[in-house]
Formats: structure tokens, C-alpha cells, sequence
């Protein structure tokens, strides 16, 4: 079990819900990370920005920026 | 996710060795940054830094140092806290397998794809489809430790009630078939006893109900 409680849709500001919603409609689930930070909204949604940056399109190909996040992830013992 | 945004499987698993592994050379050097970013960063050597400059602009290593910063966060948010993996809802992926199943590939592509979506939708350690040809069940699909499992014989395996939740290791074996009989199992098994219930029997069952009448058609 997670130490800190997940949010549910229900459970959430009308803002985080949309997000919410949108992280469903793209990858068919919310990240148990994202519902565990939407105990504090603010903080959702400026990772949820950050996160979109960092990894979106930039000037780093998109498919190495995932291979990064898959190596370090695996150095660092955390499932991906 | 990486697969989604169009990395090899093969380059997925050079990443548990990335120096054993051909990576072209600015992405070699990219992921040695990583390596050496996440282990000590105060030790990032200048010879690392002046071949990563070799490859890469500033800008571009800036995005580089934010990835790999940006997955340590994550990383260590997520162990200290000891976040739960993220499973994705049944519906959506009972939606996936029937995309699938409608647009009629195949047999073979709908069990490929089926063993992928379920892999990657509850991060499966195994997934199998079988098909029954005369007395043999075959596997057609298979994502798992190689080597993959052989085919085995009708009645050999018990299924359906030799499913086991709950069980170490959690796994289930659920038949595809109807009132003419059996004709495929999916066998699933994951890591996460804890998490790994009926909520999984329900999904593989529905989507053993969907490809029924695919692996009751021909073999090939």
C-alpha cells in the first residue's frame, strides 16, 4: 500500500479533475504519483506542466528522453 | 510508456547494460550521463561533459539534466513513499482488445496484440494465449521470461478453477471457448500479490469472451 492516500475523481477540485480527465483520455489511467500529489492542487498542476515540457517535443528526440527515463528509473530501483 | 513513443525492444533491454549495447553514439553518451548524474553528480568527469558537448547544444543538454533530474524526483518521491504501480482501468483496456478484435487482422496479430495491451495495461510479469489445434493447446502469443513456455497437451494443465488469486506466485489460467468447448487459454501471472485479485480474473475473462470466436476459427 502507498503511504499517502490517492485522490479519486470525487475527491478532487473541478481543475484537477479535468487533468484527471485528460491523463485518461491520453495513457487510459491517472499515474498513482499524480492522484497522490493532487493533495495539493497547485503543486499537480505545475509537475503535470513540468512533466509535459520536460518530456514532450523539444530539441532532445522525444524517444531518447524516454530511454533516459527508463535507465535512470532502473538505476533507482523504481518500477517505470 | 517508452514503447509508445517509439523505442525497440531491443533498446529497451540494452538499457539494463547500455555499454554492452549498440546505442548510436550521442545517445551512448547521453545515457552515460545519465548513469554517471543519478550515481554521483558531483563526479560528472570533464572528459564526460566534453563528449556529451561533442553531441549535444546547451540547450539540448539542459533538456537532457532536466529528464534525468525530473526521474530521480520521481524516482525517489515515489520509492520513499512507496508508491503503488500505476494499473490501468479494465474498461480501457477491454476497449483496446475489442479495437482490435473488430478491425479483423487475424488471429495472430489479435493475440499479439491482446498479450501486449494486457502486459502493459497491468504490468503482467507473463501473459500467454494458447490455441487449441486438435489435442494441443499452441501458444500464439507470448511476453514473458524467455524462454517462452511449450505447448501442452488438452487436459494436461488444469484451468479455469486452477487459477489461483491470491496464490504466490499470483497467476490465473482462464479458458476462451464456449458451449463447443475450449478452444485457447490465457494465462496470466504477476508480481504483485497484493494487488492482484478479481478485478484481474474479471478483465481476463472478458477478454477470453472476446477472442473466442477468433481462436475458434482456423489456426493458421
Amino acid at each position: 500500500m502507498g503511504r499517502i492516500s490517492r485522490l479519486s475523481p470525487d475527491q478532487v477540485a473541478p481543475e484537477i479533475k479535468a487533468l484527471y480527465k485528460q491523463f485518461l483520455a491520453e495513457r487510459g489511467n491517472v499515474p498513482n504519483m499524480f492522484r497522490t500529489v493532487a493533495h495539493r492542487p497547485a503543486l499537480l498542476t505545475t509537475l503535470q506542466a513540468h512533466f509535459r515540457e520536460v518530456m514532450g517535443p523539444g530539441t532532445v528526440p522525444v524517444p531518447l528522453k524516454e530511454m533516459l527515463a527508463v535507465r535512470v528509473s532502473r538505476l533507482n530501483d523504481c518500477d517505470y | 510508456m517508452a514503447k509508445q513513443f517509439g523505442v525497440s525492444d531491443e533498446a529497451l533491454a540494452g538499457l539494463n547494460d547500455p555499454e554492452r549495447f549498440p546505442f548510436p553514439p550521442e545517445e551512448g553518451v547521453a545515457l552515460r550521463f545519465a548513469d554517471a548524474m543519478t550515481h554521483d553528480p558531483r563526479g560528472v568527469d570533464d572528459d564526460l561533459f566534453a563528449e556529451l558537448r561533442r553531441h549535444w547544444s546547451e540547450p539540448q543538454i539542459v533538456e537532457i539534466a532536466c529528464v534525468i533530474g525530473l526521474f530521480n524526483y520521481f524516482n525517489r518521491f515515489n520509492n520513499a513513499l512507496h508508491m503503488e504501480i500505476t494499473l490501468t482501468d479494465p474498461e480501457v483496456l477491454l476497449h483496446r482488445v475489442r479495437q482490435v478484435a473488430e478491425a479483423q487482422a487475424g488471429v495472430q496479430e489479435l493475440c499479439e496484440r491482446t498479450v501486449e495491451i494486457l502486459a502493459q495495461g497491468r504490468r503482467y510479469v507473463r501473459v500467454g494465449i494458447y490455441q487449441r489445434q486438435g489435442e494441443m493447446m499452441v501458444l500464439r502469443a507470448y511476453r514473458g521470461p524467455l524462454p517462452p513456455p511449450g505447448s501442452f497437451r488438452v487436459g494436461e494443465r488444469k484451468v479455469g478453477t486452477a487459477g489461483r488469486t491470491g496464490a504466490t506466485p499470483p497467476e490465473l489460467a482462464v479458458p476462451v471457448g464456449d458451449r463447443s468447448g475450449v478452444q485457447g487459454v490465457i494465462e496470466v501471472e504477476s508480481d504483485r500479490a497484493a494487488t492482484f485479485g478479481e478485478e484481474d480474473r474479471a478483465l481476463v475473462e472478458a477478454v477470453a469472451a472476446i477472442l473466442a470466436p477468433a481462436l475458434a476459427g482456423p489456426a493458421a
